[in-house]
């Protein structure tokens, strides 16, 4: 709302004639607290559930939290050591960054693939769209169920789906029994939740880029894929940039779908099932605030290099 | 002024709900003195609830009211752990796993129950009281008596003309031979998803062998080749490698292969099953295509029947409770039993639990099976009597969900042909030493 100043020296304001002078408790107000006290509820909400919590982990990072061994004591870097040296967590560090890869990557492209596809109305697009977004809205435990009677070695659609067209002749194993094929299939699962997030994202980029200019390509004869990589793309990149921030923070957290598909198996483990293992199964929370911290740096980190690389500022 | 009024009050409104939340504790007051009536109670467990009629009926007798949360098993060891780390309230009567009993017992975290009630006079009917002894206390009451059992699909071994073992070798051979018969491809259901189930079925198989997996000072039995739990661990992964076992239970849990190879007629046995699965699945046509064809199984040993392990559910009072006495008036209630036999149907649907496994108290099981009303009752009377023991003679230790997750992902790297039986043992073994050194 825009707001008027008054300029004038103070001797000159004087009110009106025939109105009269205000009053001295009027002029003397002082700051309207109103508007603090409306935000207050959330300032306290914000900071009592998020930031006092944060920091609160971020010191205990550097105590020892035993709850079987108490008491807790400043110990310093050696939580951060003692989980440089666990093999499992290393090996989970891998399997993470392996699904960040193919997370990111697979619906960083499905996303956009999608988007173009319902860019342009159509009958039904709405209808389209709804269906498009049903996968983000499940939770992930309950996608991991439903993903387990297509994967299943035993009883699974997949396999079904393989014999009866010939390309097997017996029920295969996919989970478990190959460590990258396992991540890539749990990953598969994840991308299938995340992809429409990233779509409606980059749909609503793609609805501000002017139609003139795909008509000044089309009269210049440019191709389809020439307008798509010359003017899609540059001008779409804000809109990838938060779909791929928002999937670089879902896979670098995944959980629910290795752990319903997987079990805690080395082959799919990730770091946020070792943060449930290490602080809730071993109860030592100084360990796994610590690796809570090294997950959220990661994830800033992540998230600003991306936002680096990818997002330009677009102006029409 | 009216404007000043309402920022004033917004303000106070504000403090007023900040200390609110701020005051996490269980209320003011000795807990032991909180009245036992005329109060109402939390109980969060991983079951179902009586019937409203039965849960009115005690309300109506003691004056308690039990506001009843059924939450997830999982879902609610985290939240057990997370009220316990924290010292917050979570709950009145709760439950108490028997493999967080050394856990909690250690950490002090529930009542010791032979306070509040005569444990002592129920331990001869409760033969799996000994499961929830930490420290000389009792942590929790056990309410349902899961424990460890064969069970084999009796058409499946009469189709294979194989006759019912009494030894493991016995075992072995005949699901050899239902296999080379071809009633079926995979005769053995192991579940080998790195899931607790896993777990379970190594102590069992190691107690068929003739061992247990622990010393009573924790520590590993196992490293040697021609012991109990390294010749089951072989066993296991032999059983994979010689096709006894379906190659995709390499991701299959202990549920999920009871409900869809046991229940399907897809195996012919599994080795560690739970007590209470005819009734509740296999005898159930809704979910089986196997009805009336499995039977339990006194346990194939190395020479004879061998021990069936116990992993019951229990319900305590954490120490954080409000109103402690009343909690245990109820856990009296909810665990006696009459009321057990109830739960498990012997009235009527009415009064049953829906899902309930099996009762703790082995008269109740007598009851049950004198009445019919528990298919292979007698059996599983007997062996509850007889056979059933505890995992850890000694109690879980506090560490076990680390020994455990130990146990079940070497064992699934074994069957899946990431590592040696030799390796998973020793990977095993090495974190027994360090857990039970204090490591």
């Amino acid at each position: 709302m825009a707001q008027t100043h008054d300029t004038r020296p103070s001797s000159d304001r004087r009110p009106a004639p025939g109105k009269p002078a205000p009053s001295a408790a009027v002029r003397r107000r002082g700051p309207d607290l109103l508007p603090y006290a409306l935000v207050a509820p959330l300032a306290v909400f914000i900071v009592g559930l998020a930031i006092v919590p944060a920091i609160y982990a971020l010191t205990q990072a550097f105590f020892r939290v035993q709850v079987l061994d108490p008491p807790t004591r400043f110990n310093g870097v050696d939580n951060f050591t003692a989980l440089a040296d666990n093999a499992a967590l290393v090996k989970s560090m891998v399997n993470t960054a392996a699904y960040v890869g193919i997370g990111v990557t697979l619906s960083t492209v499905i996303g956009i693939a999608m988007a173009m596809a319902v860019q342009r109305k159509f009958a039904g697009r709405s209808l389209v769209i709804a269906a498009m977004i049903l996968p983000w809205a499940l939770p992930g435990v309950v996608e991991g169920i439903v993903w387990l009677g297509i994967w299943d070695a035993n009883v699974g659609l997949f396999n079904s789906a393989l014999t009866t067209v010939g390309l097997v002749d017996q029920y295969q194993v996919f989970l478990g029994a190959n460590r990258w094929l396992t991540i890539l299939l749990i990953e598969i699962v994840q991308v299938w939740q995340i992809a429409p997030l990233s779509a409606l994202l980059v749909l609503a980029s793609l609805q501000n880029i002017p139609g003139e200019l795909y008509e000044a390509a089309a009269l210049d004869g440019c191709t389809a894929w020439s307008r798509f990589r010359r003017i899609t793309l540059p001008l779409v990149r804000p809109g990838v940039a938060v779909a791929m921030v928002q999937a670089l923070i879902l896979t670098l957290n995944i959980f629910d779908q290795p752990y319903v598909l997987n079990g805690a198996a080395e082959t799919g483990a990730s770091l946020t099932m070792q943060t449930y293992f290490i602080s809730f199964q071993n109860l030592d929370f100084g360990q796994g605030y610590a690796l809570s911290l090294v997950i959220t740096v990661a994830t800033l980190v992540a998230s600003f290099a991306v936002v680096k690389l990818v997002y330009r500022r677009v102006e029409y | 002024m009216v404007r000043s009024r309402a920022v004033r009050s917004m303000l106070v409104a504000g403090c007023v709900l900040a200390l609110a939340a701020c005051n996490g504790g269980s209320g003011s007051g000795e807990p032991l003195s909180a009245p036992t009536s005329n109060v109402t109670i939390s109980v969060v467990l991983a079951s179902n609830p009586p019937s409203k009629a039965a849960l009115d009926a005690f309300t109506k007798e003691t004056g308690i009211t039990v506001k009843w949360t059924n939450v997830d098993w999982d879902s609610l060891q985290t939240k057990i752990t997370a009220a316990v780390a924290a010292k917050t309230y979570f709950a009145d009567a709760t439950n108490v796993d028997w493999s967080r009993v050394g856990q909690l017992g250690k950490l002090n975290a529930f009542y010791p129950m032979e306070q509040l009630m005569d444990t002592a006079a129920m331990a001869a009917d409760v033969p799996q009281l000994t499961s929830f002894t930490a420290g000389g206390h009792v942590v929790g009451i056990p309410y349902d008596a899961s424990f460890s059992v064969t069970t084999i699909n009796k058409n499946i071994y009469d189709k294979a003309g194989v006759a019912v073992p009494t030894t493991m070798d016995e075992y072995t051979q005949g699901l050899k031979a239902i296999k080379a018969n071809g009633a079926v491809q995979y005769p053995l259901n192991i579940p080998f998803a790195a899931a607790e189930g896993l777990s379970t079925y190594w102590y069992q198989t190691t107690g068929a062998f003739g061992g247990t997996v622990l010393d009573d000072k924790y520590k590993p039995t196992f490293t040697d080749p021609g012991s109990p739990g390294y010749k089951a661990a072989q066993w296991m992964v032999d059983a994979v490698k010689q096709g006894l076992v379906p190659p995709g239970n390499i991701n299959v849990s202990d549920t999920q292969g009871q409900q869809t190879l046991m229940a399907k007629g897809e195996v012919a046995s599994t080795f560690s099953d739970y007590s209470g699965m005819i009734g509740s699945l296999y005898d159930d046509p809704a979910s089986s295509s196997v009805v009336q064809q499995v039977r339990y199984l006194r346990t194939p040993g190395a020479a004879g029947p061998g021990p069936n392990n116990s992993n019951p559910d229990g319900v305590g009072v954490p120490r954080t409770a409000k109103y402690p006495k009343a909690a245990a008036i109820f856990i009296k209630w909810f665990t006696s039993a009459e009321n057990q036999a109830d739960w498990a149907g012997i009235n009527g649907v009415d009064k049953a639990i829906k899902g309930y496994p099996l009762p703790s108290h082995v008269s109740a099981v007598e009851q049950l099976a004198s009445k019919g009303q528990l298919i292979g009752g007698k059996e599983l009377a007997e062996m509850l009597k007889t056979s059933s023991r505890p995992i850890f003679p000694g109690g879980a230790p506090s560490w076990y969900p680390e020994f455990s997750r130990t146990v079940y992902t070497s064992l699934h790297s074994a069957a899946a042909g990431e590592m040696t039986v030799d390796a998973a043992i020793k990977a095993i073994a090495d974190t027994a030493n360090r857990l039970s050194a204090g490591g």
